[in-house]
């Protein structure tokens, strides 16, 4: 009873379906969530649209409101979000216009946040669209759809995230792809450098955990009750016990 | 697919399409003088003559005649500190002709160019007669630090 109620919720979400067979129809209760269409002026359509808008020439401050946030566009429709990508992008055009000209006429540009706004904007609504990417995907094929890649090791032998694509050709055949990615080969000199590069990392730590030692010991013999447990919560790595054993500790009194 | 991600195109397959173009276009005084239908753009290195011509028609609707591209190479310059060379980012520039009998003028941004000047002066005046509040209101002690108040 549970899940098919729920499931005709969702399917209420989707449009007026007719839910056939045994279910039975709950009332619905009105939604809670009432969301606002998106509020448009009718567009110019014109090469002024590069400009922001008359009243606001020549102003010291133009006063706006936030970005747009996922919460907010994961309510609205496809082609709602389709309408709002195109304001952001001509609102995006037209500061950046108005920014080129105030640079180029050393102007001072008013409120240049508005154009990190609109950015933050655009990130959301990708991310949104993304995610309903993912869903019709998994729902459909199982899989994300999104660009798969694994970790491989480049020419030096570095880890680094390989990005798959597409080709016309097979491998074997695609020489320009064969000059662009060079993967590991086994190596004398592949192994020389890896070996230096490792004894590098390996000192890096080494000294990093040195440095860690010695600077606990100094925050003890500085603040000798501190709290403990901040402090092994901190340096993890550090043994406090070993650090109070340490010649370093305390100060430079003969020990009653 | 991701958003920004398409499949290999392949002859029969469906057409690709962009459905969140994220191209960015500026308007831009023109660098040298030119004739009155022709409009000058800034815009993302990407773009082709296409694009451009599809981004101002369907977004704008703005119709074009002609539309030509140049790739202005970035300036470079020595740091005056460090004494390396500096290059700066290059720009593509495009220069779209109207039609015939459309003319464009670049609108004056600026209107009222003494506001600025009458502004700057008013909160000159406003700072100045700040300190003299100040000096009237410390007349009675001199010598004190102006934080120190009672």
């Amino acid at each position: 009873m549970g899940t098919a109620n729920k499931i005709f919720n969702i399917c209420k979400l989707f449009g007026n379906l007719t839910v056939q067979g045994s279910v039975k129809t709950v009332p619905l209760k009105p939604f809670s969530i009432v969301t606002r269409s998106i509020s448009t002026s009718p567009p110019l359509k014109d090469l002024m649209e590069f400009f922001d808008q008359k009243d606001k020439w020549g102003g010291i401050e133009v006063k706006t409101g936030r970005a747009w946030n996922k919460e907010e566009m994961r309510l609205k429709s496809n082609t709602d979000l389709h309408k709002l990508w195109y304001i952001l992008l001509k609102e995006r055009n037209m500061l950046l216009t108005m920014e080129q000209d105030a640079k180029d006429q050393v102007r001072l540009f008013p409120n240049p946040e508005r154009l990190d706004k609109v950015e933050i904007s655009m990130e959301n609504l990708e991310a949104v669209v993304r995610e309903r990417n993912k869903a019709y995907h998994q729902l459909e094929t199982g899989e994300t759809g999104e660009r798969p890649g694994k970790v491989t090791k480049n020419a030096f032998g570095l880890n680094y995230y390989y990005k798959m694509s597409e080709y016309p050709l097979p491998k074997h055949m695609n020489k320009k792809w064969q000059q662009k990615y060079r993967f590991f080969k086994h190596d004398k000199d592949n192994e020389a450098f890896l070996l230096k590069y490792r004894e590098k990392l390996y000192l890096n730590k080494k000294r990093q955990k040195a440095r860690n030692f010695n600077h606990v010991i100094g925050l003890l013999n500085r603040f000798p009750n501190m709290d403990i447990a901040a402090l092994k919560q901190q340096y993890p790595d550090v043994d406090l016990e070993k650090a109070k054993r340490s010649r370093k500790y305390g100060g430079h009194f003969v020990p009653k | 697919m991701s958003t920004r991600w398409y499949p290999i195109y392949q002859k029969t397959g469906p057409q690709l399409r962009v459905f969140l173009p994220n191209f960015w276009m500026k308007l831009i005084r023109t660098t040298e003088k030119q004739p009155k239908n022709i409009v000058q753009f800034s815009c993302s290195m990407q773009m082709t003559q296409f694009d451009i011509k599809n981004y101002l028609e369907k977004i704008y609707n703005v119709k074009t005649v002609d539309i030509r591209t140049r790739i202005a190479l970035g300036k470079t310059r020595k740091d005056p500190g460090n004494g390396y060379v500096i290059k700066e980012d290059d720009a593509k520039y495009a220069y779209v002709t109207l039609p015939k009998g459309e003319e464009f003028q670049f609108p004056d941004l600026y209107p009222d160019e003494n506001k600025d000047k009458e502004d700057y002066e008013k909160s000159l005046e406003q700072t100045k007669q700040g300190y003299k509040d100040y000096l009237e209101k410390n007349k009675g002690r001199p010598g004190m630090p102006g934080w120190f108040t009672i």
